[in-house]
This record gives structure tokens, C-alpha cells and sequence, in this order.
């Protein structure tokens, strides 16, 4: 109980200061707009065929630099104040950090891609699947986002105390993110084709989405205080 | 019932980040009820020690235990028994001092600590008026006030602090006297660092030097008043020299 009560109090803490200032869900709302903008000056010709194999790869394009930009800003927050610093400090379950910063995240890839789907059903006729079985996109795109958020909520905090500089979140994490933004891509694509067997890519994802977290919960405070190791280090 | 985390036992810490050895063999003990200076001249690793003391750094060897106990096996409990004010102020920019205090108070609780009420810590350090203001608009000093409150809120066995006079005007010197030598009087264990010699002189009970990477020298309060009233001063002057005649 003591995990999931602080895990809410930090994520309502972060909720709120994002509520007052709106920096990162309106940054994040924006750069899905012009990426919708970018995809219909250069793709929006594309024929039928093409706009299946197209939207999956623009949504989830689209996702990893938005949730690039929400990682590098969310945490530069913590970095300038130096505050996950004094949560380590605190009497706070370091699962609960992890939890907190990526709900935070996923809440903020949930708004933008509120903008990205309606927008690619749009740009793509095609895609117009996305909108007629909403619960289904809804439950891809939210497995989808979890797994990314994993990863990345993991190996921005690991930067954001170690004093790595912010570009490093984009170099290491774009490889890292890149096998679950491909499975995300092949069980979109798999919607948008009609796919029979859509379900199963669901429970992939959810299987990939269980390993991700529980890798990332089991690595989070390793790669905070590299406690890795502690116990050799006993004189 | 978690046990106490006091006395701090550091035994042979040694750091070093690439080529440069920070701390080389620091050997250091708190007990309850003490207000330990430590004095060092910049770069001296004094904030390293202290990252190392809070479990934020893993020291490359040493042993550090508090109350009997390695850092790392400390539950949730223990932890709260122990506070750092940093050098900078972690606090909450877009958070009032009300509900950055606040937060505090509830995470503790969700780990089965007490805190006193932010109403009354914030009184306690002169922010009762500001206690609804963003922290992003307090003022320096007004910061390290709201800082050094939430340190306090929470009664801590083991109190490090980080520079603490830093933009303190001289009512909040004073204040900050105040309160540590209440902090020793209810049984905390205080170690501080500072290059206010005058301010630390007035509040420590022993003084430390680190000097190139190791507890170089020491000057206690109750050996100095044997010699006589001002000795203690004197002594830590003689440290301090000492100490920052090994900068750079």
C-alpha cells in the first residue's frame, strides 16, 4: 500500500505543477500537430495501399520524438531543481519515482495521441480503422505506450542524475525504444489491415509490456544510486 | 519498531571519479546529541562525503553503518529518520512552500513517519506569510529557509546540512543557531559544513577538517574550554587556516 500511496502522491504532485503551467502537454500537443502537418505535405498523396503501410509508421514516429521531447522536458524539471536528488534522500520507495514519472509521461503521449490518431484517420482514408474500432485502437495504443514509457522513464532518470547531458536521452534511447516501436508498428498495421488474429498483438504487446515494466522497476534504482554492487563495497 | 540510525559510523570512505581521488580514507563517527562542523577548503570532496553519508553516492570503498546497520539495509523507517539539506534547495518550483512541505509530510506518512505540521514548521522559519507563494518566486534565502523547515519537519535522528548558512540573512543565521542547538538538545545528531567560521564556531561541538581526501584534524569544544573561554574559536581558526591553506 505504502508503494502505490506514495506512486499517487508523486504523480498527482507532478500532475498538479503541469496543470499550472501546461509546458509539456501543450509542447507535446503542438509538435503533434506539425508532425500531422509534415505527413500531409509529403505523404498525404500516397495511395491506398501505401497509406496502410504508411500511418502505423507515422503514428509511431511520431511517438517517439514526442515522447523523446516529454522524457528530456519532464526530467530537466527534476535536473534544474535538483529535486529527485531529495526524493532519493527521502523515505520514498524508488519504485514509486519510477511509477510516478511514467505515468506522467504516458499521460502526456495519451494527449498527443488524441491529436495523432483522429489527425492520420484524416490525412489517410485508409486508416479510418483507427476511429471505427476505437476501444481496439485505444488498447494498441495504450499497450504501445507503455512500453515505450518503460524504457524510457528508465534511462532518462539514470541521465537526469548522473549529470548526463539532455542529448543523450535521444541518442540512447531511440535504439533501446526501437524494437517495441516496431512491434507497436507491425500490431497497428495489423489493425488497419483488418488483420483476424488483432487480439493476439494485443496480448503480445501486454507480454512485452509485463517484461518491460518489470525489467525497468527491477533496474530503476540500480541505475539511480548504482546500487548494483553495494554489498561488495562493504569493508 | 525501526531502530535508531544514530551513531553514524564511516570507516575508511574512499572515492574518486576517473584519475582524481576526492576521499581517500575518510574515517568519521556522529553520536546523538552532537552538532559536528566540517570544514574543507573548495573542492576538498566535502559534498561527495556527504552524498555518500545520505546513500545518494556508492562510495568505491569503506564501510558506512548507521545505528549498527549498513545504509543499504535501512528500511523505509530508518530512512526517515535521516535528513539532508543539500547545497541547493530541491524544492518544488511550481509548488507553494505549503505544498511542498506538505508533499513531504505525505510521502513520510506513507512510509510510516510523522511530520510536524507544515503551519507550524513554516511559522518556526519565519515563511508563515509565504507559505502560499510559488517557490518559484521566494527568494534565495527564503529557499534555503524552506528547506532547512522541511529537514526539520520531520524530527530527524541525523541532520546533514550542506552549507546551510548560504543566503541567510543574519536573522536567518540566527534562526538556523536556534534550531540546531534545539535539533542537539532533543538528541539529533548534526553535521554541517560551512565556511561561515564564525557561525559554525558558535553552534559545533567539534570541528573536523578534510584535507586531501582524509579527516586531517579535529578540535572539540570540550577539550578547548580546559584552556579557557575562546580557545575552542581559536583552535577551530587554526583548523580552518590549515584546511584552506590546501585549496587548489
Amino acid at each position: 500500500m505504502g508503494l502505490w500511496r506514495q506512486t499517487w502522491l508523486l504523480f498527482a504532485s507532478e500532475l498538479r505543477q503541469e496543470l499550472r503551467s501546461f509546458e509539456v502537454v501543450a509542447t507535446a500537443a503542438f509538435y503533434s500537430l506539425v508532425m500531422l502537418a509534415l505527413f500531409a505535405l509529403s505523404l498525404g498523396v500516397l495511395p491506398r495501399d501505401a497509406q496502410v503501410a504508411a500511418a502505423p509508421g507515422a503514428l509511431w514516429l511520431s511517438v517517439a520524438f514526442v515522447g523523446a521531447l516529454t522524457l528530456t522536458r519532464v526530467f530537466d524539471r527534476e535536473r534544474e531543481a535538483d529535486t529527485l536528488r531529495a526524493l532519493l534522500c527521502a523515505p520514498v520507495q524508488r519504485l514509486a519515482i519510477y511509477f510516478a514519472k511514467g505515468a506522467l509521461v504516458l499521460v502526456v503521449l495519451a494527449v498527443a495521441v488524441a491529436v495523432l490518431v483522429p489527425g492520420l484517420a484524416l490525412l489517410f482514408p485508409a486508416a479510418s480503422a483507427l476511429l471505427e474500432r476505437p476501444w481496439l485502437t485505444a488498447g494498441l495504443v495504450l499497450l504501445g505506450c507503455i512500453g515505450y514509457v518503460a524504457v524510457g522513464t528508465l534511462f532518462a532518470a539514470g541521465l537526469a542524475t548522473s549529470g548526463g547531458k539532455n542529448v543523450l536521452i535521444a541518442v540512447i534511447l531511440y535504439p533501446l525504444t526501437t524494437p517495441v516501436l516496431m512491434l507497436n508498428l507491425v500490431a497497428t498495421r495489423a489493425l488497419l489491415e483488418h488483420h483476424p488474429d488483432v487480439n493476439a498483438y494485443l496480448g503480445r504487446l501486454a507480454a512485452v509490456d509485463v517484461i518491460l515494466v518489470g525489467v525497468g522497476a527491477w533496474l530503476f534504482e540500480s541505475l539511480l544510486v548504482g546500487a548494483v554492487g553495494t554489498r561488495r563495497r562493504r569493508a | 519498531m525501526t531502530a535508531s540510525i544514530i551513531p553514524l559510523e564511516a570507516r575508511k570512505i574512499a572515492q574518486r571519479f576517473g584519475r582524481k581521488v576526492v576521499l581517500r580514507a575518510v574515517d568519521l563517527e556522529l553520536q546523538a546529541g552532537e552538532v559536528v562542523g566540517l570544514i574543507g577548503a573548495n573542492g576538498a570532496g566535502k559534498t561527495t562525503l556527504f552524498s555518500i553519508l545520505t546513500g545518494l553516492m556508492q562510495p568505491d570503498s569503506g564501510s558506512l553503518r548507521l545505528g549498527g546497520s549498513f545504509l543499504e539495509d535501512l528500511d523505509l523507517g530508518a530512512r526517515a529518520r535521516l535528513a539532508y539539506v543539500a547545497h541547493g534547495v530541491q524544492l518544488y518550483p511550481g509548488l507553494s512552500a505549503r505544498e511542498n512541505l506538505e508533499l513531504y509530510a505525505a510521502l513520510r506518512a506513507a512510509a510510516g513517519a510523522s511530520t510536524l505540521a507544515s503551519a507550524e514548521v513554516l511559522a518556526r522559519f519565519g515563511l508563515a506569510e509565504a507559505a502560499e507563494g510559488r517557490v518559484s518566486a521566494f527568494s534565495r534565502g527564503m529557499g534555503q529557509r524552506l528547506a532547512l523547515a522541511r529537514a526539520v519537519a520531520g524530527a530527524p535522528e541525523l541532520l546533514i546540512l550542506d552549507e546551510p548558512f548560504t543566503a541567510l540573512d543574519r536573522a536567518g543565521r540566527e534562526l538556523l543557531v536556534e534550531v540546531l542547538a534545539e535539533e542537539r538538545a532533543r538528541g539529533a545528531a548534526v553535521l554541517l559544513s560551512s565556511h561561515d567560521h564564525a557561525m559554525l564556531v558558535r553552534i559545533a561541538d567539534r570541528v573536523v577538517s578534510l584535507e586531501r581526501g582524509v579527516i586531517a584534524g579535529e578540535v572539540r569544544r570540550d577539550d578547548a574550554s580546559e584552556l579557557g573561554e575562546g580557545s575552542f574559536a581559536a583552535r577551530a581558526a587554526a583548523l580552518w587556516s590549515g584546511a584552506e591553506a590546501t585549496e587548489g
